[in-house]
């Protein structure tokens, strides 16, 4: 079976039909077993050169890429960039155009200022970008195997429930996953401190309830989102103990979910503020499935994307 | 590319007569089904494949084990191409070192799909013996690779494309040849 | 010696009845009318073409002494001009800041030296533009500066705001107010709301605005002396004029072409193209909407292009790294009007054309404020504007040293094609083209 992929970067899910994200689920099921064999590699990216080009310090992303990138048999490149992109060193532009004078054929790209991987995308000609994470805006490839790991489970998604939990405000993961969810045909309830939720969530085409017990009431997908320090120094929210208190996943929320209900986590998890280590390591949580779904789903994107655009 | 149907080279029942004179080959050639894996490449290799087990079993009273095999990764134009072939999937119903693999596909043209299926075995362990059943054999030959069971031999041009039809897919059992209109 | 033959005459407030001519005597107005000869003169048939008095632009950052690189007095005069403008007023915020007489000197020989549109400069209310103490308000004054303003950020206290108003009563100089409260814009990127939600990046919230716009109407109505907000954004501020005015109280206001263009939907449709980045930041439509509204109603006095222009290499950056400004003076006029064409004439042309004109002029000092009228008598600053040419924005052909614009690319309706300043040309459509 053919058909047209037309998307040569992945730079937020904004303009992802449906369809788009079944095909992509679909091959990331066909990646994944592939994880199982004696040998876990295939040919398909072979000669293909690619670039992970992380300014924020990530250790789980960039792995996961790049195993992604060596099991499809690319020639991988890691370019950490330490410190912030303001006026430091090489501005993003020029690293844009080095890349493309050394041949890279496709760049996965971290950054903290939003908009920065539509920004190198528009810089190069011929290479594919990856948005690994662009300051609080979008996280597609977490979307993805997030999408990937509840389909896994559910099979159909259409008509369920989730509820997500957490700084929304700052939170790239929240956003992507709205998008790629909502499309995919589920309901969405947000819940956390009113200081960490943006102000216009009805523009998000979700619903914002301050009681997560009756967030997560019904609820098929329970997520939650990491908590940063830096947001409670910020004044945002009193204390961290607080948090857990109000807002911290314990059984007795999960309770409220469906029975059959999944828990979900970006990671790394922070035990004690956000999740408690019952439900992080309980018999609900997918925590550990999400981490191998994310080098399946990273495979399927590389292939759909870099094999044959160029004719 | 519009394809235009020319002839009919295969009939429902000239298939079932092919494959099962195959499956007897396969007998004949192996002394018999022990290690023997029947593999079907992806997609209509597959349904060939079950074809010719279902054939053996009659004949053999024998369960041959049953794999698919995908080889899009491995294919060796994958920079060439426009579109994007869809990966399909690949399960081995055991370790197949040690086995003696018939790859089942449906057409065999210059070759290149059953190098990139070799490979692709070659990964997932280490058979001690790989043969090739074809339905249909239409030459022009690229690379060094021989079918060890044919179905049917036809000679074509290369603007002719022959298409196998299994009801699984297209609702009938037939083998065409079409020409590629301008 | 010029005699401009059948133009359709705007004199600032209203048009004259059908195609008339004017003659032009000595860098004045000489006469108005049908059927007009002079000898000698030039003769520049109009072919029904609109003849206004030139543009006036109160807010222009020329970015001279300190950032020529960016843009300096001669280029921004000259991008005026071409813009329509015969008259732009710039900003304080260089390098020293204008705080005293001599660079206001500076500034008006610079601009007369350039021979583009007539520069105006306006000196800044504290020293240094630092919010603390007063700068030398009076000598400013005395040396022609014709407005006060910190702009680029809001008047440092509201103590200081209103010593300054007591102080420059008499003066004559209008102060214009940035209205904005830092400690709640500080850090914003974006308008807070839609744009906030959907891109992650921190908003600036529409109530920044509004206590700078309640605070500057306060200090007014309790001082009387008269006050200027600049690039109101948002429905509320125009609001807090509105009903401020229905009182009395001598407030004034302007809005800029982008905020009545573009709303806060461009900076996600672009992929976060940092050429929408401005402060204050693209707002909501419903905004938008309130603005033309309240030009429509009178509440506007002027548009002001708040023209900011940048270095390529310092604005062709990720979103949040770049810095604020949209540089504009070039198509001011062709933006608003076609968007008034778009939204179908919402109220008539004689009012589009005095926000650019005779609004921005009564703003100005005593001295100035014949600018902005085409009546017998007043100063030849003339435009000339074709109302049926489209074109298409290609900032790589601006005077101005900017090379990244929002709008760049866009196809609008109603450009000037003559510009003179006293009666001499200072751009021609014509002229360039022959290059």
């Amino acid at each position: 079976m053919r058909m047209e992929w037309k998307h040569r970067h992945v730079l937020d899910l904004k303009d992802w039909t449906r369809e788009e994200i079944l095909l992509l689920l679909d091959q990331a099921k066909n990646m994944d077993d592939l994880m199982d064999r004696p040998i876990k590699k295939v040919p398909a990216l072979r000669g293909k050169l690619v670039v992970n080009l992380f300014f924020e310090a990530s250790t789980r992303t960039r792995v996961s890429f790049e195993l992604a990138e060596k099991m499809l048999s690319a020639d991988v490149v890691n370019w950490s960039a330490s410190g912030s992109s303001v006026g430091k060193g090489e501005t993003l532009r020029d690293t844009a155009w080095t890349l493309e004078a050394m041949g890279a054929d496709a760049v996965v790209i971290r950054h903290g200022s939003v908009g920065s991987a539509h920004y190198l995308a528009k810089k190069l000609h011929r290479a594919s970008v990856f948005n690994g994470g662009d300051g609080a805006y979008s996280h597609p490839t977490q979307a993805l195997l997030d999408a990937y790991t509840a389909w896994k489970h559910f099979k159909n998604l259409e008509g369920r429930k989730i509820s997500i939990i957490g700084d929304i405000l700052h939170s790239r993961v929240a956003r992507s996953d709205i998008r790629v969810f909502r499309e995919l045909g589920c309901e969405i309830v947000l819940s956390g401190p009113e200081t960490l939720m943006p102000l216009d969530v009805k523009a998000l085409g979700v619903s914002y309830e301050p009681d997560p017990r009756k967030a997560v009431s019904g609820s098929d997908i329970v997520y939650l989102l990491r908590i940063q320090r830096e947001r409670q120094e910020e004044g945002l929210f009193p204390s961290l103990d607080e948090y857990y208190l109000r807002f911290g996943a314990d059984l007795d929320l999960v309770m409220h979910a469906k029975q059959e209900a999944l828990v979900m986590h970006p990671g790394p998890i922070n035990r004690r503020v956000e999740i408690d280590s019952s439900v992080a390591d309980g018999a609900q949580s997918r925590i550990l499935q999400q981490v191998r779904s994310g080098v399946a789903v990273r495979m399927a994107l590389l292939y759909l994307c870099l094999g044959g655009v160029m004719a | 590319m519009k394809l235009r149907e020319k002839a009919r080279l295969m009939s429902e029942t000239d298939i079932e007569r092919a494959l099962r004179r195959m499956a007897h080959e396969i007998v004949e050639s192996n002394k018999g089904l022990k290690e023997v894996v029947l593999v079907g490449i992806q997609r209509r290799g597959v349904f060939l494949a079950n074809r010719i087990r279902e054939v053996l079993r009659q004949i053999e009273q024998e369960k041959v084990p049953t794999g698919e095999l995908d080889i899009t990764l491995y294919r060796d134009d994958l920079t060439l191409l426009h579109d994007h072939p869809v990966v399909h999937s690949t399960s081995m119903p055991l370790d197949i070192t040690g086995k003696r693999i018939i790859l089942v596909d449906d057409v065999i043209y210059t070759g290149r799909t059953i190098r990139a299926a070799l490979d692709a075995l070659m990964d997932l362990g280490r058979p001690s013996v790989v043969q090739l059943a074809v339905l249909v054999d239409r030459g022009h030959r690229e690379l060094p690779v021989a079918p060890n069971f044919v179905g049917k031999n036809v000679p074509t041009s290369r603007e002719e494309v022959v298409e196998v039809r299994v009801t699984e897919i297209d609702g009938i059992n037939e083998v065409v040849i079409c020409e590629r209109e301008a | 010696m010029i005699l401009f033959k059948n133009g359709k005459i705007f004199d600032g407030q209203a048009f004259h009845e059908g195609l008339q001519d004017v003659l032009v005597t000595e860098g004045r107005v000489d006469r108005i009318g049908p059927g007009i000869e002079a000898d000698g003169a030039k003769r520049i048939d109009l072919g029904g073409k609109t003849l206004s008095p030139g543009f006036i632009d109160l807010h222009c950052h020329m970015r001279d002494p300190g950032f020529e690189w960016r843009e300096d007095i001669r280029t921004a005069a000259a991008a005026a001009a071409r813009g329509g403008f015969t008259t732009a007023v710039s900003m304080p915020n260089t390098d020293p800041a204008i705080d005293n007489d001599a660079l206001i000197r500076y500034v008006i020989e610079k601009g007369k030296a350039a021979g583009f549109a007539r520069v105006l400069p306006a000196g800044s209310v504290s020293k240094g533009r630092e919010g603390k103490e007063l700068a030398e308000m009076g000598k400013m004054a005395e040396a022609g500066c014709v407005l006060f303003t910190d702009d680029g950020a809001p008047i440092g206290s509201p103590r200081l705001f209103r010593t300054a108003l007591l102080y420059s009563r008499d003066l004559g100089v209008r102060i214009m107010e940035h209205p904005e409260e830092s400690s709640l814009s500080k850090g914003g990127h974006v308008n807070e709301g839609r744009c906030s939600s959907l891109s992650g990046l921190k908003g600036m919230p529409s109530s920044s605005e509004e206590i700078g716009v309640f605070k500057a109407i306060s200090l007014c109505r309790e001082t009387g002396v008269p006050v200027h907000v600049t690039h109101l954004s948002t429905g509320r501020s125009v609001h807090l004029v509105r009903e401020a005015k229905k009182e009395g109280v001598p407030v004034t206001c302007d809005v800029t072409p982008h905020h009545l263009c573009l709303s806060e939907e461009c900076v996600i449709d672009s992929g976060f193209d940092s050429r929408y980045k401005v402060n204050p930041p693209l707002r909501s439509k419903r905004d938008l909407e309130a603005l033309w509204e309240a030009l429509s109603d009178g509440t506007v006095d002027a548009i002001a292009t708040d023209h900011a222009p940048w270095h390529l290499d310092e604005k062709d950056l990720p979103f949040p790294e770049a810095p604020f400004g949209i540089p504009s003076l070039e198509c001011a006029f062709a933006a608003v009007y076609t968007e008034w064409l778009g939204k179908g004439q919402p109220f008539g042309m004689e009012r589009l054309m005095a926000l650019f004109t005779k609004g921005p002029a009564s703003i100005l000092p005593k001295g100035w404020s014949d600018l902005g009228m085409l009546a017998p008598g007043s100063l030849a600053d003339l435009v000339v504007i074709d109302t049926d040419i489209e074109d298409v924005v290609s900032v790589s052909s601006w005077r101005s040293k900017a090379r990244i614009s929002a709008w760049e690319g866009k196809s609008l309706k109603g450009w000037p094609v003559m510009v003179f300043v006293e009666g001499k040309p200072v751009y021609s459509q014509q002229g360039e083209k022959t290059k």
